[in-house]
């Protein structure tokens, strides 16, 4: 059954609240806030990969007519404290980094100083008067590189470049291996990244002197732990920092932590006592502010002679970049613990090594588990072609059933209420597998390869606090949300998360409307103001609906029982649960049948409000309402995407030809906001895997610095996606809401890389890295033939 | 600030005198000096379309454009296209077919496809798709945007 049957509200197809402000140019986002006499910041950035400061001559830039001043990393000392990353985890080494460097730059655009001016173009033109000095040093600029023994060290306190480690095993990997059938090898290396927003990064610092209080403009996914971290960095405390997160043009996990640009320009807004803004520009954001994926996946499986897993053996290398504005161990150790996903594997073994380089430091970037559902999914095209077996055989036999779920992985993570093998025969099912063969002659027949790619996503959605304390990451899962019914019965609500584009202000008015049985037009989300929405955990990975939605479900709930207390004293009846909320009138059980009485919810407001003598005893006046959430340990939503596609064996060029998606996320808030984020997900992967890639070259400089270089999809690169739905609630979170958004990156990857090594299976071409550009796959054609 | 120009032009048919200095992009000019915040700048080298604007009839990027010499020119930004209470026809298309999520990049795209609709009132799928593709958008994939421009297209019959 479809949710919009269950429920009011929840299901329904409701067009976005946020979309009439976005179409007519109304939207608020920071560099539209305007600000009267306000300076402007812009950054002095290194030149070299790795190198020491050995001054800094900023005279001639001070001398310019509305410069105002020149900071270095001296300065910032002074200012603000230093950024400790050392949580207490098995393997992670502590590191520590200033505001602005002082002594040494780490990566090719790292900060040297700040130039505060009267306007942005006058900031630059300081910028090209400042002498500074560096003594180049030898870079880190590969993952190969950084384990060299004579390499040069990113930070040299640390000894090594190995930033972060660890290992586990369940069961006894080398006894399955030794046992087996088959033992199977298999590489996997994925390519640099960066998330890049349409909005870059930027921010406006005011600091009131009066009330000695900071107020902080800026596009942030996480608004207070933004202004914990900010506060903290400040010496200053929590209540003397605001917050105001407007819309925000993309995040895509760029937007969650506090930079240092940041927290420069918040600083020396305080320290000059003057208002400035920060608006940083593409090449910056390219070259500086954070970068993604870069890692190298060994796979060792063991099987019996049916494709049978019997163990599975895992490594990853993370290249992390020089700066950890994360632990070390936050992106690839989550790898680690979900590979398996919907398969029964006993035996599991895993090592995940984390280096650094002179490199920008890698951040979350939409699905920073990305390369799991590749690696897996590789795997098991692996065990088929060593066996000559049917993919979708190798899978079905290893895929865990219904009847077996609840599962526990081997990492001891629990698999429920997800539905494989359903979603793989949809989407089997919706290609036409048993006609790929034919297919393929058709298409050998004009001179092209055709390949079929299968990936299976198990998606991790929702981390609960329990999750993050197993894996070792600091943190809390829970979220915050409040509901006030205003005297006339219209609603505010709040809630700790960061929009940047999912349709909040949408979906949960519906959840809040479905819970309190009132119209979603009467319902106002407020979110992105510290002082306003309540202590979240802010929007991360595909959280928002299970722990936002879920909480203001919760929320709703609640003050509908008190609307309802309320509303049976009035009409003197004991029995509360006859009564419920339809539409905003007070509906009574008569007869099996829910029959309107003659209050509204208006007139409950008012009574709560303005006549509290007529409420209950013991019921406190207002409607005011605030819940916490704290959801499961791991919330999973799972597909099946596949690919079907072409490679043009005298180009390299690969076109896709059909792309299917069946996707079972739980209950749906609203299915066209799902469909979106499906879409631009989707996208998101098929971009990375066939454009997009950060490079540096062997003096460690970042060629990719403009959007000529870093190419992205446009409209005419991306197939029509076809989606299948599928829609089993989760027996655990409130309303069977799952979350989804990061699961089709993991799917896309997976489904385009396993097409592409299906297409050249013929040639015996394995390919295993990206990006899958016409080059490379000349090379390897060229080298087959 | 010492070589300001003044310069008249209009902008969605309001005469404006702005004193700008001869380096000042057309971007920063319509922001910052026509306080119109609706034109977004998303990469300032020309590739990403989230400035376009309208140029005596033609599509540009203010982005790659100096504010000077706009004197004598009549410029059209997404401020003019519809109202909060009616919308453009391509507008409503957008807001019925989830064309837009972040929002950032739409005020580019939405000024694109008026100009090309009001240029071609029945492109080509392969029109579409040129026009389009000078546009980037991160969040959406670009396939509700298509959808939208399909429906924004007026049957042959209507459209004179």
């Amino acid at each position: 059954m479809k949710s919009s049957e269950i429920h009011q509200q929840v299901g329904k197809k409701l067009l976005r609240k946020e979309d009439v402000r976005f179409l007519t140019g109304h939207g608020k986002y920071i560099d539209d806030i305007q600000i009267t006499n306000c300076w402007h910041a812009a950054f002095i950035r290194s030149p070299h990969a790795h190198a020491k400061i050995n001054g800094i001559d900023a005279s001639a830039a001070l001398e310019l007519d509305g410069v105002m001043g020149v900071y270095t990393g001296h300065d910032l000392v002074k200012l603000t404290t230093s950024l400790k990353m050392a949580p207490p985890i098995d393997g992670l080494k502590p590191v520590e980094m200033t505001t602005l460097p002082i002594d040494k730059v780490l990566f090719q655009g790292d900060l040297v100083a700040c130039v505060i001016a009267k306007n942005r173009y006058l900031a630059e033109d300081a910028i090209d008067l400042i002498d500074v000095q560096y003594i180049p040093l030898s870079p880190v600029t590969s993952l190969a590189h950084a384990q060299e023994p004579n390499a040069p060290l990113v930070i040299e306190g640390l000894k090594t470049n190995l930033l972060s480690h660890q290992f586990n095993q369940t069961g006894d990997v080398d006894l399955c291996e030794k046992q087996a059938f088959k033992v199977i090898h298999s590489t996997f290396s994925q390519h640099r990244q960066t998330h890049l927003p349409m909005e870059t990064r930027g921010c406006i610092a005011i600091w009131d002197e009066g009330s000695q209080h900071l107020n902080f403009h800026v596009g942030t996914q996480a608004p207070h732990p933004y202004r914990t971290q900010l506060a903290n960095r400040l010496n200053l405390t929590e209540s003397q920092v605001t917050i105001h997160s407007p819309d925000i043009g993309g995040a895509f996990g760029q937007k969650i932590v506090l930079y240092r640009e940041e927290l420069t320009v918040a600083a020396l807004a305080k320290f000059l006592n003057h208002a400035i803004r920060w608006r940083e520009d593409r090449l910056e954001n390219l070259v500086g502010s954070s970068q993604a994926r870069e890692d190298y996946c060994t796979t060792k499986v063991s099987v019996n002679a049916q494709g049978k897993i019997l163990s599975l053996d895992f490594q990853i290398l993370e290249d992390f970049g020089a700066y950890s504005f994360y632990p070390g161990n936050y992106l690839a150790r989550v790898v680690a613990m979900i590979l398996t996903g919907p398969y029964k594997i006993a035996n599991y073994r895993y090592d995940v090594k984390v280096f650094l380089t002179n490199k920008v430091g890698n951040a979350p970037m939409r699905a920073p588990m990305s390369v799991t559902s590749w690696v897996m999914e590789g795997t098991m095209d692996a065990i088929a072609r060593e066996l000559g077996l049917d993919p979708v055989a190798v899978r079905k036999i290893n895929l865990v059933s219904k009847e077996e779920m609840p599962y526990v992985m081997p990492t001891g993570e629990i698999l429920s209420d997800v539905t494989p093998l359903e979603t793989l025969d949809g989407a089997l099912d919706a290609i036409d597998y048993a006609g790929f063969s034919a297919r393929k002659k058709q298409s050998f027949e004009r001179n092209k390869y055709r390949g079929i790619g299968i990936c299976n996503v198990i998606e991790s959605t929702t981390y609960g606090s329990a999750f993050y304390k197993a894996a070792g990451i600091p943190g809390s899962g829970h979220e915050a949300v409040w509901i006030r019914i205003e005297p006339t019965g219209v609603i505010n609500a709040s809630v700790g998360l960061g929009p940047s584009g999912q349709g909040y202000e949408t979906a949960f008015s519906q959840v809040i409307a479905e819970g309190l049985g009132v119209a979603p037009s009467q319902i106002r989300i407020l979110m992105g103001n510290s002082d306003i929405a309540p202590y979240g955990m802010g929007s991360r990975g595909a959280r928002g609906g299970t722990a936002g939605g879920g909480a203001f479900f919760l929320c709703a709930l609640q003050a509908h029982q008190k609307l309802m207390r309320i509303a049976a004293h009035l009409l003197n009846i004991t029995r509360v649960e006859d009564l419920k909320m339809i539409d905003g009138v007070v509906h009574r059980l008569k007869d099996g049948d829910f029959a309107p009485t003659q209050i509204s919810l208006r007139q409950l407001s008012q009574i709560a409000y303005f006549e509290p003598t007529r409420l209950p005893p013991n019921e406190m006046p207002g409607l005011e309402f605030h819940l916490t959430y704290d959801p499961p340990p791991m919330t999973y939503s799972n597909s099946t995407h596949i690919c079907e596609l072409e490679i043009d064996p005298s180009t390299g060029a690969l076109t896709i030809d059909r792309y299917v998606v069946a996707e079972d996320c739980g209950t749906v808030l609203n299915p066209q906001i799902v469909e979106g984020q499906q879409h631009g997900a989707i996208a998101m992967g098929i971009s990375g895997v066939l454009l997009e890639e950060v490079i540096y070259d062997t003096n460690g400089q970042n060629i990719t610095g403009t959007l000529a270089d870093y190419l992205i999809a446009t409209c005419g690169d991306l197939p029509k996606i076809e989606i299948l739905h599928m829609n089993t609630p989760n027996q655990k979170t409130p309303l069977g809401i799952k979350g989804m958004a990061e699961g089709g990156v993991m799917g896309a990857i997976g489904a385009v890389m396993n097409a592409a090594n299906s297409a050249l299976s013929d040639l015996n071409i394995q390919v295993n890295q990206q990006p899958l550009s016409p080059m490379y796959l000349r090379r390897l054609i060229r080298q087959a033939t | 600030m010492m070589h300001e120009k003044k310069v008249q032009f209009l902008i969605n048919h309001q005469p404006y005198q702005v004193e700008i200095e001869p380096r000042k992009l057309l971007s920063d000019v319509i922001r910052e000096d026509c306080f119109l915040t609706g034109t977004h700048v998303g990469c300032e080298h020309g590739v990403c379309g989230a400035c376009t604007v309208i140029i005596d009839g033609k599509l540009a990027r203010s982005c790659l454009i100096y504010g000077v010499q706009m004197a004598g020119r009549e410029i059209e930004t997404i401020e003019s296209i519809g109202t909060s209470s009616k919308l453009s026809r391509f507008q409503q298309a957008m807001h019925e077919e989830h064309g837009l999520q972040c929002g950032f990049c739409t005020a580019g795209i939405v000024m694109t496809i008026e100009a090309l609709l009001r240029e071609t009132p029945q492109p080509t799928d392969l029109e579409i798709q040129d026009a389009l593709s000078g546009n980037l958008c991160r969040c959406t994939g670009y396939q509700n945007i298509l959808k939208a421009i399909q429906k924004a297209i007026l049957p042959a019959a209507e459209s004179i």
